[in-house]
């Protein structure tokens, strides 16, 4: 008999994990320095008492309609052209096209760290002083990064598809295209769909933070009721939010469970109406809000554009090199790290504890049902609200510094890592946690032997990957001086100091493409 | 149990277990019906009954151990089972266990890394830490070689527990069971005790 091995390797991954967040901890005066804000507390009271009475005057209610349809106009173009990107660039980065090169594959997955790097609001910084007060600055900022992100995870959906059928494929001597479309494709079309609707209700949410930094749409509603402390108006966007991203998840869970368990067809061809529709309602919505936002290509091509372009780009180089700069990014960057970290603790052991819950049951008893509803409104709330709104919030509570950053964020990825491991959850094999039941285990019992096996390998995967998303979004909360890159680029930006401003891109960029090859490694210790 | 695929075995042995309810008539399963019971009362009736499943319905991620220990399950409060997946109980039973299906070599080793025949066994040793009183299988012995078929057959039936097994090899069925019951559409067509079929009789139920 051999002992219990433990496999090195993770062992060394767990601990290391478990290093930084405590350095991370430390580096946020958790153990040094007083965090609350005792005299915060009756504002937060207030704030928290308005969430039973928003705003629901007519003129108020007026406004917050013509925002919500500026935001879903932002958000369909967006992440319309964010799939379109996405399914070409998932061409050039996937494994499978690149097969045994690998140079040319890491080079691939190297250019798409550029444009993902940068957080959405950054691109709309950006795009501001290029385009001007165009619609295309939303549109593009978010359907630039989206697009880079949409590539890799297509990329990933089609190279974790099971390469049996693929390769049997080959091996008859189908070409590489028609292997793929009958091998990989109908196995991933299921999981592409789901992300791109995903994609859909992250642009809902990134319209909001544009509109947050100027953009127009509900993000400057919020922004506008919150600095004027006017509560019940915050919470009417809010639920407003709430109602865009719960349209997104039913449309995408509806549109998923159908490509999951499609309409027993029998001997006749029949499209399905549901998925026919969808796409359809799609389109349709891509052309209302071209025509809403009265977008015009004649923008990109303008000569002011192009002489706006070179002129930026002459002043971005060379970079701006000199020590204090340099002093100020790195540590700036260490204070960044240390707010993505905790903020993925946090949300990783939430989102482990209340997946089970969160996750629709196969045959639920009515109270199993309530939990879940609740729990997953909860999460809902929790991501509906961008990470810089959540850290006002908690700055009633806590004192300024990284703590609150971090925390919004936290809570913020607990809201998107709830919902992603509560349906990693669901797409588990129930069989063997029925096999449990039917020898009389407990559900605490065939939850922890049935469930988190199975289901603790995607949803590290998943926290992985969104701690390089939550590196992104500590920029965003940089912004309001919970201090790291984000604040010091605002900063540069504000007085045009843009070779300061490429140097900072740099430092943004390439600290994301660190925290993606950790992440990568990591994720390959876990399989 | 014997009887044409689709004759209906296998929701026969899931009504038994109490995983699917019956639609009509009465089930009465070690005096007592699962339909009519829930929550503790139906895992202590579920307790007392082992199932070795068709597709075994193990827990690939875990390691053998703690696939064996799922036996216990019911027995075990939930801390017990927090922590056994962290540093296993009971580990002599599990590996006497392990020792009658030749697996105590593997007792660590990943479930998902073993072939089809060493997992069939696992799902054996399940059934043996759990000591129930009746064992259902289902098809404890398709996908394995005659000669593993009839160990596990061997190994099922020497437990101390009543055995009901749904077999597809006639043979199989006449060496190890005492009593053989022929399903058809759903419905019993035949009920004999074994001594007295021939393997000739049931080629001819086969062939109906």
């Amino acid at each position: 008999m051999t002992g219990l091995q433990r496999d090195p390797v993770r062992w060394a991954w767990g601990l290391g994990a478990l290093v930084v967040l405590g350095w991370s901890l430390a580096g946020a005066g958790l153990f040094s320095a007083p965090v609350l804000n005792g005299a915060g507390t009756r504002q937060f009271g207030r704030f928290a008492a308005a969430a039973l009475s928003p705003a629901t005057d007519g003129a108020f209610l007026g406004v917050l309609a013509d925002s919500v349809l500026v935001t879903v106009a932002y958000a369909t173009l967006g992440a319309a052209l964010a799939v379109g990107l996405g399914a070409v660039g998932a061409v050039a980065v996937a494994r499978t096209t690149w097969g045994r090169r690998r140079l040319g594959w890491a080079l691939a997955r190297g250019a798409l760290a550029v444009p993902r790097g940068l957080h959405e609001a950054v691109w709309g910084l950006l795009l501001v002083n290029l385009l001007g007060l165009d619609p295309w600055v939303g549109v593009l900022a978010i359907g630039l990064p989206y697009g880079a992100v949409t590539a890799k995870v297509f990329a990933d959906l089609l190279d974790e598809v099971p390469r049996g059928p693929y390769d049997a494929l080959l091996a008859t001597g189908a070409g590489p295209v028609p292997a793929a479309l009958y091998g990989l494709l109908p196995a991933a079309s299921g999981g592409l769909l789901s992300y791109s609707f995903y994609r859909l209700e992250c642009a809902v949410r990134s319209a909001v933070v544009l509109g947050l930094i100027g953009a127009g749409g509900l993000g400057y509603q919020l922004s506008l009721s919150f600095s004027s402390l006017r509560w019940p108006q915050v919470w009417s966007c809010v639920y407003a939010l709430s109602a865009l991203c719960v349209l997104a998840v039913v449309a995408g869970r509806a549109v998923r469970r159908r490509v999951a368990d499609p309409r027993p067809a029998g001997g006749r061809l029949r499209r399905d109406p549901l998925l026919t529709g969808a796409v359809l309602a799609t389109l349709a919505a891509v052309g209302w809000s071209w025509w809403y936002l009265a977008v015009s290509p004649a923008t990109l091509v303008a000569d002011r554009t192009g002489a706006q372009l070179r002129y930026v780009l002459a002043a971005a180089w060379p970079p701006d090199v000199d020590g204090p700069l340099l002093s100020a990014v790195a540590a700036a960057a260490v204070d960044t790290v240390q707010m993505s970290v905790i903020a993925i603790a946090v949300a990783t052991v939430g989102a482990v504890l209340l997946a089970g819950v969160a996750a629709h049951p196969v045959r639920p008893s009515p109270g199993r049902r309530v939990t879940g509803a609740v729990v997953r409104s909860g999460l809902l709330l929790l991501r509906a609200v961008p990470p810089p709104v959540w850290a006002l919030v908690l700055l009633f509570v806590l004192l300024p510094g990284i703590l609150p950053g971090a925390l919004a964020l936290g809570v913020y990825t607990l809201g998107v890592l709830g919902r992603l491991a509560a349906e990693a959850t669901e797409e588990l094999d129930p069989r063997p946690r029925a096999a449990l039941t039917a020898l009389g285990a407990g559900p605490v019992a065939g939850w922890l032997y049935g469930v988190l096996p199975a289901a603790s390998g995607p949803v590290l995967a998943y926290a992985l990957y969104r701690w390089e998303v939550a590196i992104r979004d500590t920029v965003l909360v940089g912004l309001l001086g919970a201090g790291g890159l984000g604040a010091l680029l605002a900063s540069r930006l504000a007085v045009f100091d843009w070779g300061a401003v490429t140097t900072l891109l740099a430092a943004l960029v390439l600290l994301t493409a660190a925290v993606d090859l950790v992440s990568a490694r990591a994720r390959a210790a876990l399989r | 149990m014997v009887g044409a695929s689709g004759a209906g075995k296998s929701t026969l042995l899931a009504v038994a277990n109490g995983s699917v309810p019956a639609t009509a008539g009465t089930v009465e399963v070690l005096g007592a019906d699962p339909g009519a019971l829930a929550g503790r009362a139906l895992r202590q009736l579920r307790a007392r009954v082992g199932t070795v499943h068709q597709h075994l319905e193990l827990v690939g991620p875990l390691r053998v151990v703690h696939n064996v220990n799922a036996g216990r399950l019911p027995a075990w409060p939930a801390w017990r089972a927090a922590v056994s997946l962290l540093r296993p109980q009971g580990l002599p039973e599990v590996l006497a266990a392990l020792t009658q299906v030749e697996l105590a070599d593997r007792v660590y080793e990943r479930t998902d890394r073993l072939s089809g025949g060493q997992r069939q066994r696992v799902a054996v040793a399940r059934v043996l830490v759990q000591r129930p009183e009746l064992v259902l299988a289902d098809e404890p012995a398709s996908a394995l070689d005659p000669v593993l078929a009839d160990r596990t057959m061997t190994l099922l039936a020497g437990t101390g527990s009543a055995l009901v097994a749904s077999l597809h090899d006639p043979a199989l069925a006449l060496r190890h069971c005492t009593r053989v019951v022929g399903l058809a559409a759903g419905r019993v067509v035949l009920d004999s005790p074994a001594a007295a079929l021939s393997p000739a009789d049931l080629a001819a139920f086969y062939s109906r």
